[in-house]
């Protein structure tokens, strides 16, 4: 489903930093694969990679086929639209209840109101926040905006999700909470990537672990463990 | 699809509007100052062509004839005259008629009348009045007359009187719409550079919103749209206001541009123009929110 072939990535600016150094890897569908590494490793800057925030120095990035870097500025939201996104600081908007945020994805693509109307609820159930729908982020507890964003994220049912820290501003057991969301996402059928730099989430979770260091992939192991 | 695009954008547009009460009103008083400092060069530039063309129309150049030139001779200078594309009008006024309103003018001055009496017969010429298109046609007028076959029927032209009067109405004519021209060239510049400013902290503001609709996948013009709709609110709405306080403000100002032409004159003309200057400033209005939300939306929608 997603493969990296001799991926560079070098910020350019002041100083000229190189994120990504010679990556290479696939991904299969319906896998459940954990980034892990220091902060500066370059985990996010793989996943910008992947949802085309950023553009490889070198290197092709190809999603079913497709060579990222290839598409058109007008082919990007579509190509956005194939991959949910969960971030460290849910990214919620704070005038907006939760059945708004999560519409506000179906409402950019075009689904029409009916659609909407069903979909929303449903997906709010499946994170367990279907009876807080008139709520506002500002009312519910970190982990639960993180639900939101996760609810967010699945509603046009995109292939693969990418969650980069998604457990970074939340407690132990909100976070675990998070991670077996995403676990029953993937068994549900989606490509989950989840990046952290917690140890005890990575060893809990006993799938493939690829860890990153400087730039470079130093292991990555199919039942993989936490260890750097 | 579109019009399901447009109406979410609209609604989204008109909620940031709604919402962002204190940015709204300061954009839209922004906005309004603008359109009423260009507005104000517009009214200016109207009354100086009511007061340039009242003078206009008491400026001619009277061409008279010898007392022998039969009157046949004259109605064909007239229609000569009235071939020249310079010319707008042309009256003959006989030795007859010179008479009548010559002793109307001076009905008050019976010294006059009764020398006139006196005299027996009609001492005055007979005369063509020309009026020119345009102030600055009038020695292209006079001297064409000098040089045709007419010249020596004619025993003057008044021309030279009137040259001065002429001249400097052409000069306050052409200095007006300079000056006109540069101050509203400037203002405009100003005045997009000022709301342009302003609807870029609208979209500072809403930078978040913009962020997560780029990654849930909305294209371009779907994130650009609301804004875009955002600028002709405020645009259409100061057009509104403008309109408001524009018209009572020439009520006001009526009387003293006035001058050589009546105060109903002046109202009556600006009245003629109200849909005009409406067109013009809803026109501008949201020209100008458009183009600064079109520009200041630009730098969040790269990649």
């Amino acid at each position: 489903m997603i493969e990296f072939r001799n991926v560079k990535k070098i910020y350019t600016g002041g100083i000229n930093t190189v994120a990504l150094d010679d990556i290479s890897f696939v991904i299969e569908k319906e896998e459940f694969v954990s980034l892990v590494g220091h902060s500066g490793a370059g985990k996010s800057t793989l996943l910008k990679l992947l949802y085309a925030e950023e553009k490889p120095t070198s290197g092709e990035i190809l999603f079913n086929g497709e060579d990222i870097a290839k598409l058109t500025l007008g082919q990007l939201p579509y190509h956005r639209r194939r991959i949910g996104t969960v971030f460290q600081d849910f990214k919620l908007l704070p005038r907006k209840t939760l059945f708004e945020n999560v519409s506000f994805a179906l409402e950019v693509s075009g689904h029409s109101d009916k659609e909407i109307r069903e979909l929303v609820p449903q997906i709010l159930e499946i994170v367990g926040l279907a009876h807080k729908m008139e709520s506002y982020p500002r009312e519910i507890s970190g982990g639960e905006q993180q639900r939101v964003a996760i609810a967010r994220a699945l509603v046009h049912r995109p292939p693969l999700i990418i969650a980069d820290e998604p457990t970074g501003n939340l407690d132990p057991i909100s976070s675990w909470g998070i991670i077996q969301l995403l676990l029953k996402i993937n068994k549900l059928g989606t490509t989950v990537l989840l990046a952290t730099h917690n140890k005890e989430i990575v060893n809990r979770i006993k799938k493939r672990v690829i860890t990153l260091d400087q730039g470079k992939i130093i292991r990555d192991h199919s039942k993989g463990r936490y260890a750097i | 699809m579109l019009i399901l695009t447009l109406r979410r954008t609209f609604t989204s547009g008109f909620t940031h509007f709604r919402r962002n009460g204190w940015l709204s009103f300061a954009v839209i008083s922004i906005i309004s100052l603008t359109l009423l400092i260009i507005s104000t060069l517009i009214v200016l530039s109207i009354a100086a062509n009511i007061i340039i063309r009242s003078v206009q129309d008491k400026v001619d150049i009277s061409v008279y004839f010898k007392s022998e030139v039969p009157e046949t001779r004259i109605i064909e200078f007239r229609s000569a005259v009235l071939q020249y594309k310079e010319v707008k009008s042309a009256d003959y006024i006989s030795k007859n008629r010179a008479l009548d309103e010559f002793k109307v003018k001076n009905a008050d001055n019976p010294m006059i009348l009764q020398s006139i009496d006196a005299i027996g017969d009609n001492p005055l010429n007979a005369s063509v009045n020309i009026k020119a298109v345009t102030p600055d046609k009038y020695e292209i007028i006079a001297t064409a007359i000098q040089n045709s076959t007419f010249k020596d029927d004619i025993s003057r032209i008044n021309y030279a009187k009137n040259k001065i009067v002429i001249e400097r109405l052409n000069n306050v004519l052409s200095s007006t719409r300079k000056v006109g021209a540069v101050l509203a060239t400037l203002f405009s510049l100003i005045a997009i550079l000022i709301t342009f400013n302003a609807i870029r902290i609208t979209i500072y503001a809403h930078r978040q919103e913009i962020e997560i609709m780029r990654l849930v996948g909305a294209s371009n013009p779907y994130i650009r749209l609301p804004f875009i709709f955002e600028g002709v609110i405020y645009g259409a709405i100061s057009a509104i206001v403008v309109m408001l306080f524009l018209f009572p403000l020439i009520r006001f100002a009526a009387p003293y541009i006035a001058g050589a032409v009546s105060v109903k004159d002046v109202q009556a003309n600006f009245l003629h123009y109200f849909w005009l200057i409406f067109f013009v400033q809803i026109v501008v209005g949201v020209a100008l929110g458009t183009i600064s939300s079109l520009i200041a939306v630009r730098r969040y929608l790269k990649i």
